[in-house]
């Protein structure tokens, strides 16, 4: 049998142990609710799930404008010079040592329970690793591109659009995937310890009154808000992937940004 | 020598400043002073809690769920991933579904973790568990990967002993990819710890921290964050360091 077909068969068999095993009694269904009932709850709750959904995404957007804009602005200035590189790299690496979640009381003191906090967190969350990951694309290109250009008598305008910024693309993608990613944990985090409304909060008002179905439901949901957006940028990636022009060590920082190395705890 | 020197000099300098700068806001009334308490006052306060009894004890059931939740998931992902590893047809099925479930955002699985083992120690360290686990495999199957072949080859040819190969080979390989892997996994099985008490929990220092947001105590609040931040930096620079010394073993 290939590797294949047996992860498939994993899976399938992974989902059909979902609905079975609460069915069976083997499982208590308030621990795990079947998934059947899980997608009935869902579906009955049709309309408040969609009203939830529509505060965290516009929550997510605006936490992701802010972050992927300040961490790939931030990224560039602090990738493309070496001296600021030199002295503020460490630190932030050692920053991302720290739970950031501890933060977020600081501002629900500041912001109010509103969607303001979630946004300050959320952005402050994704703001790192895409820094991180932009400052890395920059660092790794290509030295002899920017050799050629300027040979040519390429000026600093066109070396930016027609050099850097195409060869920084892929590095500059794979930060956004997790950043995004963490912006999305970041709403979803926030919504569930103090709020008001969103995803967030269904699930933790559901999970107070032990209702495991909507619980899974929400959790559910949010897992397929964030495979979708992964989905998206990877196929984005796919897309630019004529513009890999960086050098091997560029693919390693890329392939170290994707592979978690880089990645803060979720 | 020079250099590094300035460079540090100047790293320092930028962490003064920034305190600096949290102090005049404050002073200066810029910021207002019961939402910013001016950072001499919060390092004041945050010499009292470390004073209080009820701090420590919240700090000794914080460490315990830690290190408990670590000592769990450290040796059976370390098994799982070198298992993976060492086996083509296991990779080949397991490490997709891996990638994936790394790839998964793992705190929204938090209230499961409350329905089936309550509010208590059991729960944290099984959250914690749960959000350190996939790294450690993740990590354990890159560091196998990174034991050269030719090097196996060699040793076998020479005889090498199944125990000589472990100790003399896979360990000096390994060891720089695996201290930098502890070094992470703690990151994430802190995250994991404190975020599961400051959603629900008696105690630990999460749910201390998120008291003080609620009841609006600034001044313990900020001085709790430092608190956090400065264990976890410190810890992570100690391991860093560590690593630093093991370098010269990277093949």
């Amino acid at each position: 049998m290939s590797a294949k077909t047996l992860r498939h068969l994993i899976v399938v068999g992974l989902l059909v142990l979902w609905e079975l095993l609460p069915r069976a009694g083997l499982i208590p269904e308030l621990f795990l609710p079947s998934l059947s009932s899980t997608l009935l709850a869902g579906w009955n709750e049709a309309a408040e799930y969609g009203h939830a959904l529509a505060v965290t995404l516009y929550e997510v957007a605006v936490s992701m404008a802010f972050a992927c804009g300040g961490g790939i602005l931030l990224g560039a200035i602090v990738g493309s010079l070496p001296r600021p590189r030199l002295l503020i790299m460490p630190m932030v690496s050692s920053l991302y040592a720290v739970p950031l979640v501890i933060l977020y009381p600081v501002f629900t003191v500041w912001l109010g329970i509103g969607s303001e906090s979630k946004i300050a967190f959320a952005s402050i969350y994704g703001f790192l690793p895409t820094m991180l990951a932009t400052a890395a694309g920059i660092q790794t290109i290509d030295p002899q591109l920017l050799l050629a250009a300027r040979s040519m008598g390429a000026t600093l305008s066109q070396r930016l659009v027609r050099v850097i910024i195409p060869a920084a693309i892929p590095t500059v993608l794979s930060g956004l995937r997790i950043g995004g990613a963490l912006v999305i944990v970041g709403v979803v985090v926030s919504e569930m310890l103090i709020s008001s409304a969103g995803i967030g909060y269904l699930i933790s008002r559901y999970r107070t009154i032990l209702d495991s179905p909507h619980v899974f439901a929400g959790v559910l949901l949010v897992l397929f808000m964030a495979i979708a957006f992964n989905t998206a940028i990877r196929w984005v990636e796919r897309k630019a992937a004529i513009w890999q022009t960086g050098t091997r060590a560029g693919q390693g920082a890329a392939d170290e940004v994707g592979s978690g190395t880089m990645q803060p705890a979720t | 020598m020079q250099a590094t020197l300035t460079i540090k000099l100047a790293r320092v300098a930028i962490v003064i400043a920034t305190f600096a700068l949290w102090e005049l806001l404050s002073r200066t009334g810029l910021a207002n002073p019961r939402l910013l308490p001016s950072a001499s006052d919060t390092l004041a306060t945050l010499g009292d809690l470390l004073q209080r009894s009820s701090v420590r004890t919240d700090l000794l059931v914080t460490a315990t769920e830690v290190l408990t939740a670590f000592a769990l998931a450290v040796p059976m992902g370390a098994l799982i991933g070198f298992l993976i590893a060492e086996n083509r047809y296991f990779a080949d099925v397991a490490k997709p579904l891996l990638f994936f479930a790394f790839s998964i955002p793992k705190s929204i699985f938090l209230p499961m973790f409350i329905l089936v083992f309550g509010v208590g120690f059991a729960q944290k360290v099984g959250f914690g568990f749960f959000s350190t686990i996939f790294i450690v495999i993740m990590s354990t199957t890159t560091a196998v990967e990174s034991v050269k072949a030719e090097h196996l080859t060699v040793a076998r040819s020479y005889g090498a002993t199944r125990a000589q190969t472990a100790f003399r080979v896979y360990l000096p390989s390994m060891l720089p990819v695996l201290l930098e892997a502890l070094r992470i996994s703690m990151i994430f099985n802190l995250t994991g710890v404190i975020l599961a008490e400051m959603y629900a929990s008696r105690d630990g220092i999460g749910h201390q921290i998120a008291t003080w947001g609620e009841n609006f105590q600034m001044k313990q609040l900020l001085a709790g964050v430092v608190m956090v931040a400065a264990i976890a930096m410190t810890f992570n620079e100690l391991i860093r360091w560590v690593e630093t010394r093991c370098s010269h073993w990277r093949t």
